[in-house]
């Protein structure tokens, strides 16, 4: 209908007359009106596809990008429980922009000093008046306080919510976590190891899973902050681990800092003596002489004997004890009266180059093996390693590691003899054990946890002991280096502990720096007085928690140190 | 104009109906897919309120507030190794009732002789239940007791050695003093009599049949055999006699109702 048909136009008489050319333009316009006809028929089709296409599979207007799906700003940080440690919230930020101010601007000023103290009115005042065009005022303000300055009705006020880092443990593992600055970006801790994850869009959906249990951390954090208390202690560090994974479940150093204010706390705060600080940790080390020398064949048995003198000479130097034998004393009661003379020996024996070797094997010689980026390296004697340096590396004098190294040297002796670096994200699915490398053999490890349990037992480390675990371990009390000398007053005491002895699954190390005498340990300064009752305290309190069942009767075969252990010298005493 | 004609006009008008009809259901698609957008925003919603409310609780029952109650509020310590139990075994031990020493039980020495056991285990336990023993018991706590405890037992020997048992002599001796469980363990009877002995009136009037077995000692001698005990008791009655008599309004009752 639309298309004239020819029958309807012919009679027309006026086109009858030029039909020639009449036709020809009548051909004309036909082609162009059929292409504009085209042109137009494409373009609303086109439009039509579009519509429909965008009706079928498009976006379609209010549809609300990115809420489908809850990812936060920032990976949050969990324990291995699932425990939050670290979250990002969105938290309330005062501003201001002294430039669209409306209100009298004194007035303003004062009302703002009553509210946020922390600068006076003046300040306030000043700010206004500076012609700059924005001001933080709070950031992470409370509610409360956001509600009053809202209240104060200033259209220069803005107040608005952004996302924030919050550590809900607050100052739990601080050094573990570490802590962001101010656009959100980790700077120390696991926060600046694990930066990019934690940030990135693609990754930040799931939490960071660490192998710490905030439990185990906040038992240790506990007991070895009171003690560092009690002793008057300028710092201490503590560490439980996995023997068998290498998972740390809980790290501290103290002094603390709170990671949600890291800048109130003081700089030294935020040195992590677990893994950035090296220490000589003095006997604490004579285990691994006494492990080497089994494993090279010096110790055969632990009936062995030293001539244990009074005082040593040994290459134009003199070794002391605190309880010197002056006796001949068996490997046993080496161990069990932590005495350098004997260990020295041992150690002279073993050699330096197999001492080496061993310290090699179990990582001591080089940097603390862990995630975080604030990470120590081991001193050793270097270029200077002589004899006499063996003898003093055997008994944990001249060689600084760090605590945590420490925890990892004792979980290599105590797990059967394979090394496993240690970690602080959960062994798990994402996060496979790796292989370990062997360093000692079973046996001796086996025949070590007899040697160390009597050291708990009956030696030194008494005080350590947590009624039913089976607790072993060694004290070590070293003299602090200061100025070049080697201090007689002051001390660095640790401890390194494993149980249950008769099956070891976690080793625990605590050290206390500079500890003070107090009437309760009758002047003594060292580990046996001040840092052994931490760990028998904090194991008593995290060993249910990691499913280790108490059993009075049970111990590790403790036949083969008991029958060369001297008991004249506990009759002695007696009389 | 033909159908035909209209053809054209019908396709035109089919065409646009049938693509109306898909644009519809497209739109209803897409409405759909908006409401369901919208539940799904709702519960991120709502997950972000849950975790605000989650960090907000965790914050404020941080472990080291918790710690703070515990140690300093509460004092509570980790529990001791020998707190823990190993099975059910050792919880069904705890649960196992805590034998109390009764002092008004009679004490059996261990010289006493213990006619014929096995008969009286078999009664004695019966009457403790039942609380019949009571009748007895009061009698057989005076003797036994005269000697090491006077007070209690000695009164109520006096009065009721004359009336019941001399058979009682036997375990006069024998009642040191407090062995009450061990010997009820031991002698059935003994365990009867404990029970008897608290409550020595009202249960005596109710189960005078028994009374020999409630005297521990004797019970089974008694029960099977009373004649034997009560000559025994006889000797001893009178050392007993001379002892003050505290209990006597007891012993009196228990004569009134014997």
């Amino acid at each position: 209908m639309n298309a004239p048909s020819p029958a309807l136009v012919a009679p027309r008489p006026e086109r009858l007359r030029l039909v020639g050319q009449r036709r020809q333009l009548l051909a004309v316009m036909h082609q162009r009106l059929m292409f504009g006809m085209l042109v137009y028929a494409g373009i609303v089709a086109l439009i039509a596809l579009r519509i429909l296409y965008l009706a079928a599979f498009g976006d379609h207007a209010g549809r609300k990008e990115g809420l489908t799906e809850l990812i936060p700003e920032r990976g949050d940080i969990v324990d291995r429980n699932g425990d939050p440690l670290a979250r990002t919230i969105d938290a309330w930020t005062i501003a201001i922009h002294p430039n669209k101010v409306i209100g009298d601007k004194l007035t303003l000023a004062q009302r703002l000093a009553e509210l946020m103290p922390e600068q006076s009115a003046e300040q306030y005042f000043a700010m206004l008046r500076s012609g700059k065009t924005f001001f933080y005022l709070r950031r992470r303000a409370s509610p409360t306080l956001v509600e009053a300055v809202n209240a104060i009705g200033e259209p220069g006020l803005a107040i608005e919510r952004e996302p924030d880092r919050l550590y809900p443990q607050t100052a739990l593992a601080a050094h573990v976590l570490g802590y962001t600055d101010i656009d959100g970006h980790g700077v120390a801790g696991m926060e600046r190891a694990f930066d990019k994850e934690l940030s990135d869009a693609a990754t930040r959906g799931a939490p960071l899973t660490l192998s710490i249990d905030s439990r185990v951390q906040q038992a240790l954090e506990h007991e070895l902050s009171a003690a560092m208390a009690k002793f008057s202690a300028i710092g201490a560090a503590g560490v439980v681990m996995d023997v068998h994974t290498g998972e740390v479940l809980a790290m501290t150093s103290l002094p603390e800092i709170n990671p949600n204010m890291p800048g109130a706390s003081p700089p030294e705060a935020r040195f992590n003596r677990a893994t950035q600080g090296v220490y000589e940790l003095g006997s604490t080390f004579k285990p691994f002489t006494v492990a080497m020398a089994m494993e090279s064949g010096v110790v055969k048995s632990f009936g062995q004997q030293y001539n244990c003198p009074q005082v040593l000479p040994a290459y134009g130097h003199l070794v002391h004890d605190t309880h010197p034998f002056g006796r001949i004393c068996t490997v046993a009661e080496i161990m069990e009266e932590s005495s350098n003379i004997g260990t020295a020996q041992i150690a002279d024996q073993l050699g330096r180059e197999r001492q080496k070797y061993w310290l090699g094997k179990m990582g001591f010689l080089g940097p603390v093996p862990i995630e975080l980026r604030e990470r120590g390296r081991a001193l050793t004697p270097g270029s200077r390693w002589g004899p006499f340096e063996t003898m003093t590396v055997g008994f944990g004098q001249g060689i600084a590691v760090a605590p945590l190294q420490l925890a990892m040297g004792y979980a290599t002796l105590f797990n059967g003899g394979v090394y496993h670096p240690p970690t602080l994200l959960k062994v798990g699915t994402g996060h496979p054990l790796p292989p370990g490398k062997r360093v000692f053999s079973e046996d001796t490890s086996y025949r070590m946890r007899a040697l160390l349990r009597l050291v708990v037992m009956k030696g030194t480390g008494k005080k350590a002991d947590a009624p039913g675990y089976r607790v072993g371990g060694k004290t070590g009390t070293a003299q602090k280096l200061i100025n070049g000398r080697y201090s007689q007053t002051i001390n660095i005491t640790s401890f390194a502990g494993v149980f249950p002895m008769d099956d070891p699954r976690y080793v625990i190390v605590a050290m206390l720096d500079e500890p003070k005498a107090t009437p309760d340990t009758f002047g003594f300064t060292t580990a046996g007085w001040n840092v052994a009752p931490v760990v028998s305290g904090t194991i008593s309190r995290i060993a249910p928690m990691l499913g280790v069942q108490p059993d009075m009767n049970r111990e590790p075969d403790m036949s083969q140190v008991l029958p060369f252990v001297h008991d004249a010298k506990q009759d002695a005493k007696k009389d | 104009m033909s159908s035909r004609s209209f053809r054209s006009v019908f396709m035109v008008a089919s065409c646009a109906g049938a693509a109306l009809g898909c644009y519809l259901v497209s739109l209803r698609v897409a409405s759909e897919r908006a409401q369901l957008e919208d539940v799904e925003t709702r519960i991120v919603l709502a997950q972000r309120d849950m975790r605000v409310l989650q960090t907000e609780i965790g914050t404020r029952g941080r472990l080291s507030q918790l710690e703070r109650w515990n140690a300093g509020a509460f004092a509570l310590s980790a529990p001791a190794a020998d707190q823990f139990l190993k099975g059910s075994f050792e919880l069904a031990r705890l649960a196992q009732p805590e034998h109390k020493v009764d002092f008004q039980a009679p004490v059996v020495l261990a010289s006493a002789p213990a006619p014929e056991p096995a008969k009286p285990l078999a009664r004695e336990p019966q009457a403790d239940e039942s609380g019949a023993a009571t009748s007895v018991a009061p009698n057989a706590l005076l003797h036994q007791a005269s000697l090491k405890t006077e007070t209690r037992e000695v009164p109520a020997r006096s009065v009721v050695a004359l009336p019941q048992t001399t058979a009682r002599s036997t375990d006069k001796p024998a009642n040191a003093a407090k062995p009450a469980l061990k010997e009820s363990v031991e002698k059935p009877g003994l365990a009867a009599s404990h029970p008897a002995a608290k409550k020595p009136t009202p249960k005596q009037a109710a189960a005078t049949p028994r009374p020999s077995p409630k005297k521990s000692v004797d019970k089974p001698a008694v029960a099977s055999s009373m004649p034997v005990t009560k000559p025994v008791r006889i000797a001893k009655v009178d050392p007993l006699a001379p002892l003050p008599a505290r209990h006597s309004g007891n012993s009196k009752d228990f004569h009134a109702e014997r």
